[in-house]
């Protein structure tokens, strides 16, 4: 079974609940973890891993190039490129934005020189696989500075966990979504059979994770809800309401604890540092639900 | 002038520094804010304001006239989202959610009007006044909608039909390059922090983006006193970047959040912090 983990926006401690659900699960099934976060991957960190057993790298994004030799200074690329990324330096040349292009080729397509423009492909980011010391692998991708389509990075994460996945037998595939709802959001939703919805009860956090559960629902996958941090805005029922009314299940509330910063410098999961405290017990019990519920 | 605000990671409390920052600037210039977050755009949600002035942003979709294409497949070779199949004997297929918008289909077709111009709806921007004297631009990408960078590229152009003294931009999570796509054209880079191991991972990252982009790039501590802020210091150094402030972990600042009133306009004692990282910014501007 593949388990989607989103929340539309970082922030609302969607990897540390992640974490301590992967330890708390880890022992009655045989799982693989992937932190689909390609421009922020944290899981990896939270769960100790600080040094990885195979790195790939992963050249996909393509990047416009122009020579300067040949180029006339026409300007036309710089009108026809649909993002704006070519500029004129201070000597007067045509130059490619490395850090916005997109790569789609129009200005190759539109320049009167033929060869002037060439599109190259150049690395997009490495895809890293380890085993945390909990027993269960994990992939994790980190996408290069300014590069496009982090959503690439992840479609391959996923692809290579499947193939661990058959190789090793195992049964869950458990994806630590990015922030957002563009690509690498999509990347990691498409595919999965569930998707777990944790928020934060704030008006930014409800949006956010309103935009995520329609992402979702475009791929007819079955939501539940885990409230964070539920007893910080003690007046805010908007996100209960919304969860009843869109007929999400609410797995669980867990309350806000300030030793969880503690957890994270230690890089290890929450509920294994403070198994006692009252958000490990709220962990624990959501832990139980997905059993019964969720993974059967 | 343009001063961008980013954080790496999400959740570290950059809006709440943009929109701080914004309030107390906006005393002294005509500004305007403007959220590119264009996936999670919250900043009308933390100024207490409802979105408005919608415009709506259309993305060309190429719209295929059969009875003129010679199905020569030019379009979909050309296509570097592989958004158009073609069947067995050439003729093209548009699969929707795929396609950029780009026109490199168009460009290439060699029939005049086999390809014509359709178009879908991606997003939209917004103009929001605010009570604080400053105006809120918001770019808002359409859930299902995979690529961010149109909308970062129309919230761009809709902000320079617009007056303004300092543009603060509040960008998305990562280093992407839809957010270098929202930095591009600052003058200085704010990156907001928080002081744990993965803070300081991603903070190093948004620290290189600054230094590529040659930008003069600060940081802020967010959260200051839940970790060991000595390490943040030591990251900035190496990219010589200045620390300008530390925030506390404070309920007052998670009052203020989820109430939509930015804390510069209560008497709490943390309102200061952000009053004097606005003061920096303004010497900073002064030159
Ligand atoms: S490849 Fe596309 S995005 Fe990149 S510079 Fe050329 S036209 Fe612009
Ligand atoms: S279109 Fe070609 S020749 Fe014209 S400015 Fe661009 S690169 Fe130079
Ligand atoms: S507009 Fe660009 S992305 Fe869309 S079908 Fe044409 S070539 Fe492909
Ligand atoms: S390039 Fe034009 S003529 Fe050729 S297959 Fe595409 S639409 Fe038809």
């Amino acid at each position: 079974m593949q388990i989607v983990i989103a929340s539309g926006k970082g922030g609302v401690g969607k990897s540390t609940v992640t974490a301590s659900l992967l330890y708390l699960l880890k022992d009655e099934y045989r799982l693989i973890a992937v932190d689909a976060d390609a421009e922020a991957p944290n899981l990896g960190l939270l769960l100790g891993v600080t040094e990885w057993e195979e790195e790939r790298e992963h050249i996909g994004a393509k990047i416009a190039r122009i020579n300067t030799e040949t180029c006339v200074r026409c300007g036309i690329c710089q009108m026809r490129c649909p993002y704006e990324c070519i500029y004129v330096d201070d000597e007067g040349n045509y130059v490619v934005n490395e850090l916005t292009c997109e790569g789609c080729n129009v200005c190759g397509l539109v320049c009167p020189v033929p060869g002037t423009i060439t599109l190259e492909q150049v690395r997009s980011g490495v895809i890293r696989r380890a085993i945390t010391k909990y027993g269960f692998p994990i992939i994790s991708a980190q996408l290069d500075v300014g590069r496009p389509e982090s959503g690439k990075l992840v479609t391959e994460e996923k692809e290579w966990a499947k193939q661990i996945m058959k190789e090793q037998n195992l049964e869950h595939m458990i994806v630590d979504s990015a922030a957002g709802i563009g690509c690498q959001v999509i990347a990691s939703v498409g595919g999965a059979d569930v998707a777990i919805l944790i928020a934060e009860p704030t008006p930014a956090s409800l949006s956010d994770v309103q935009r995520v559960y329609k992402v979702v629902q475009h791929f007819h996958e079955p939501a539940y809800l885990i409230i964070n941090k539920a007893d910080i805005n003690p007046g805010f029922t908007k996100l209960r309401e919304w969860a009843e009314e869109e007929g999400i299940p609410v797995l669980g509330e867990i309350p806000y604890d300030s030793a969880i910063p503690k957890s994270m410098s230690m890089l290890k999961p929450f509920i294994e540092v403070f198994p006692e405290s009252k958000a490990s017990q709220a962990i624990r019990e959501i832990a139980e639900t997905i059993k019964e519920e969720i993974i059967k | 002038m343009q001063i961008a605000i980013s954080g790496g990671k999400g959740g570290t409390g950059k809006s709440t520094v943009a929109i701080n920052v914004a309030v107390e600037l906006a005393k002294k210039f005509k500004l305007i804010l403007a959220d590119l977050d264009v996936e999670a755009p919250n900043d009308h949600l933390l100024l207490g304001v409802e979105l408005q002035n919608e415009e709506e942003v259309n993305q060309f979709m190429p719209k295929f006239d059969y009875s003129k294409c010679i199905k020569c497949r030019k379009c979909a070779e050309v296509c570097e989202e592989h958004a158009i199949i073609t069947l067995k004997d050439g003729t093209p297929f548009l699969m929707p959610t795929l396609c950029s918008g780009c026109r490199a289909c168009e460009i290439v077709c060699p029939v005049p009007g086999a390809i014509q111009e359709g178009s879908r709806l991606i997003g939209h921007t917004y103009v929001t006044p605010t009570p604080y004297g400053f105006t809120l631009v918001t770019g808002k990408l359409r859930e299902g909608e995979e690529r961010s960078m149109p909308l970062v590229v129309a919230a761009k152009k809709r902000l320079k039909n617009l007056d303004y003294e300092i543009l603060i931009v509040d960008t998305a999570a990562g280093t992407g390059n839809t957010v270098s796509k929202a930095i591009e054209g600052s003058q200085l880079l704010i990156a907001v922090t928080e002081p744990t191991p993965l803070g300081i991972h991603d903070t190093e990252l948004i620290l290189q983006l600054g230094k590529l982009m040659g930008i003069e790039t600060w940081v802020v501590i967010n959260r200051a006193n839940l970790g060991d802020v000595n390490e943040v210091y030591r990251r900035a150094e190496r990219y010589n970047a200045k620390v300008i402030a530390e925030i506390p972990y404070s309920e007052n600042i998670v009052k203020t959040y989820v109430s939509g009133t930015p804390i510069v306009t209560t008497d709490y004692p943390e309102a200061e912090i952000f009053r004097r990282i606005a003061e920096r910014i303004y010497e900073f501007l002064r030159g």
